[in-house]
């Protein structure tokens, strides 16, 4: 995306580890500098596996950790099968963060770097693997850290398992798991129809077993501080906590490690305000401690749109938010402030959504930027009537009809947009518009693939 | 004959669904062979053309699905059920018959993979979806073998008009199959086409 890396603004409200947790959390303390391997050692104390493989497996089983890339797939169950997998899986930390609105994995990977190769370490001692790879955005800064780092760690002979740095395009799909191991074939990084069961597979044969970076280092602390521990924060069904990227509503970033059930109120500094009958009220914007909210995007741009007032009153967690059609995702949050139109943003990122399609699979390669067209069209003066119902309706040819989950993940947010953005489109209709503040919100990057060389 | 009698019309119902069906059949590999590839029709979104593929796919099952039930009904030729799905089983016109219950086999396969595609592999899918390549000219020799009237006059144009339906889609994919633009591209070139037409409006 950008050739700085997007770091934790220096004024973040709640850095450092989030209140109530004992013990440290992923992230050093605000405006402290990234840790060192003596740093880190100090912090966390020596890397431990009490009782080995078997150990681990049943440490990660009780503390109910899931996979913190988006798709909150067990953990455990993960690791049994790559422990049963012949030969021995590639270990692989995901950090390819290809979500422009995500800036948890590259800020995770900067500042604590060492909790991420431990992770990485404890990850291929469960496959039972000799070999790992964490794949990272193209950023030089970045590079230069970690291979410092994996060479800290080389010198010090803490680590069994190799690692090898590769590094990911600036695509919204490179972290896909079937585009990762493309790319790990020295092919484009482009998704493919995915095994029915099982690890994906590499060119060579060998499976892979694939982990975000910051599930990684959930796993070095639960290695070591176990999972009675994890569990002391989050909720029964979605125990410990996770790295969420804020966008709060004057404009700032941040990123925080939050439990899982934090009430988004909190996290956004959304006050609670009226009870939903006074709400109606005093109109849809709900006020916040960085200035009025219209809605906000749960889940970043594969998750939904929700009016600011229902937002406030539900919590980080899957169990709450599945129902409404909305999810925790990679814990992008943005609260979007009451002066700008919510169709012109939605219309900026499924533009983007459209371009970053692989081109391989036809509802998506012609679907999304058809829809596409179609949501700048509402997002412009006097829109089509018939426009919204003709979205719906390509929505529904989309879904479900690629080999991966984008088209299914824009078309989620797309319907959510159209749902809590209904009476904008219906101001737009009528030649009108809500928005007086024409500066865009949300990040979308500038450019867009061309050829097949953008993929690698 | 004297027109449709209670004897004659699971006869004439035979025969109608069955050059429907043909229609449709050819229909729906018109379209699959858009489908595969870039391809579009006048006033119809590219993508619209898969949903097209797939109702046109229903509705010719439920011509065949008719046309085989009647054909065992009617008591003028006996066929039975078993020559419906078992090849040159039948006593009447085993050979050609034959050939109408390959193909009614291999338009099964075809459903019950598509109906099972989310739990197979993509590649299984894609191999047993090519039989339907398999499944279209077997139900024309089918036709002309089966029937002395696709011989001719009208239904010997509806056949001819078929089989150059698909010869002339087929030609159209072959051809096009150099010119096609690389997926990196495809998104942004579909996004400036549909922009392009929206400025036009």
């Amino acid at each position: 995306m950008t050739d700085s890396l997007t770091l934790p603004h220096p004024a973040m409200a709640h850095g450092g580890p989030p209140s109530g947790l004992p013990g440290p959390g992923l992230l050093p303390g605000a405006g402290t500098v990234p840790v060192d391997l003596r740093a880190h050692l100090a912090m966390y104390g020596p890397l431990r596996t009490p009782g080995g493989r078997d150990g681990l497996l049943r440490e990660v089983a009780g503390a109910g950790l899931t996979g913190r890339g988006g798709a909150a797939f067990p953990v455990a169950r993960k690791l049994a099968a790559a422990a049963e997998a012949r030969p021995a899986p590639v270990v692989v930390g995901n950090g390819a963060e290809g979500e422009p609105a995500s800036s948890k994995d590259r800020s995770l990977l900067w500042l604590s770097p060492h909790l991420v190769l431990d992770g990485l370490q404890l990850a291929a001692g469960a496959a039972g693997s000799r070999s790992a790879v964490l794949y990272v955005p193209r950023n030089e800064r970045l590079h230069g850290r970690l291979a410092g780092a994996i060479a800290e760690r080389a010198a010090a002979g803490m680590d069994a398992a190799r690692v090898e740095l590769v590094t990911a395009p600036d695509r919204f799909l490179a972290g896909e798991e079937s585009a990762l191991v493309s790319r790990l074939a020295d092919r484009p990084a482009l998704p493919a129809y995915r095994p029915v069961r099982g690890l994906p597979r590499l060119a060579s044969g060998r499976p892979a077993l694939v982990q975000n970076v910051e599930t990684l280092a959930h796993l070095a602390l639960i290695a070591r501080y176990g999972a009675a521990w994890f569990r002391k924060a989050g909720t029964e069904a979605e125990p410990g906590t996770m790295l969420a990227t804020l966008h709060l509503a004057d404009g700032r970033t941040s990123v925080v490690e939050v439990p899982l059930g934090a009430g988004l109120a909190g996290l956004l500094g959304l006050d609670r305000g009226p009870g939903p009958a006074e709400a109606g009220a005093a109109g849809p914007d709900v006020p916040s401690a960085f200035g009025p909210v219209q809605a906000v995007l749960v889940g970043g741009y594969h998750g939904a749109w929700l009016p600011a007032a229902e937002a406030a009153a539900l919590p980080l967690a899957n169990a709450a938010l599945r129902p409404l059609g909305a999810l925790v995702g990679a814990g992008v949050l943005a609260a979007l402030p009451a002066d700008r139109c919510g169709l012109a943003e939605t219309a900026r990122v499924v533009r983007y959504l459209a371009l970053e399609s692989a081109g391989q699979c036809g509802p998506c390669f012609n679907g999304l930027p058809r829809i596409a067209a179609a949501v700048g069209h509402l997002a412009g003066p006097r829109p089509d009537p018939r426009a919204r119902a003709d979205l719906e309706r390509w929505a529904g040819l989309v879904a479900g009809r690629g080999a991966c989950h984008h088209p299914d993940g824009s078309v989620r947010f797309i319907r959510s947009a159209l749902r809590v953005f209904a009476a904008e489109a219906g101001l737009h209709e009528q030649g009108q518009c809500s928005g007086t503040d024409p500066r865009p919100f949300l990040p979308v990057p500038a450019t867009s693939p061309a050829t097949e060389e953008d993929w690698s | 004959m004297t027109g449709i009698t209670g004897s004659t019309a699971l006869w004439y119902a035979s025969r109608a669904t069955g050059v429907v069906t043909l229609l449709l059949l050819t229909a729906v590999v018109v379209l699959g062979i858009l489908v595969n590839r870039q391809g579009r029709l006048p006033g119809l979104p590219g993508f619209a053309v898969t949903g097209l593929h797939r109702n046109v796919s229903l509705l010719a099952v439920a011509f065949l699905a008719i046309h085989v039930v009647t054909a065992i009904a009617d008591p003028y030729v006996t066929i039975g059920i078993a020559a419906t799905v078992l090849p040159f089983a039948s006593p009447y016109k085993p050979l050609w018959l034959g050939l109408g219950a390959i193909s009614l086999d291999l338009v099964a396969a075809l459903i019950l993979t598509s109906l099972a595609r989310g739990r197979m592999s993509r590649r299984a899918w894609r191999a047993i979806h090519w039989l339907g390549y398999a499944a279209w000219p077997l139900a024309v020799v089918h036709s002309i073998g089966s029937s002395a009237d696709a011989r001719n006059g009208l239904v010997l144009g509806v056949l001819v008009g078929c089989v150059l339906a698909t010869a002339a889609a087929l030609a159209w994919r072959l051809s096009h199959a150099a010119r096609e633009v690389p997926r990196a591209g495809r998104a942004a070139a579909a996004l400036s086409r549909m922009s392009a037409r929206k400025a036009g409006l």
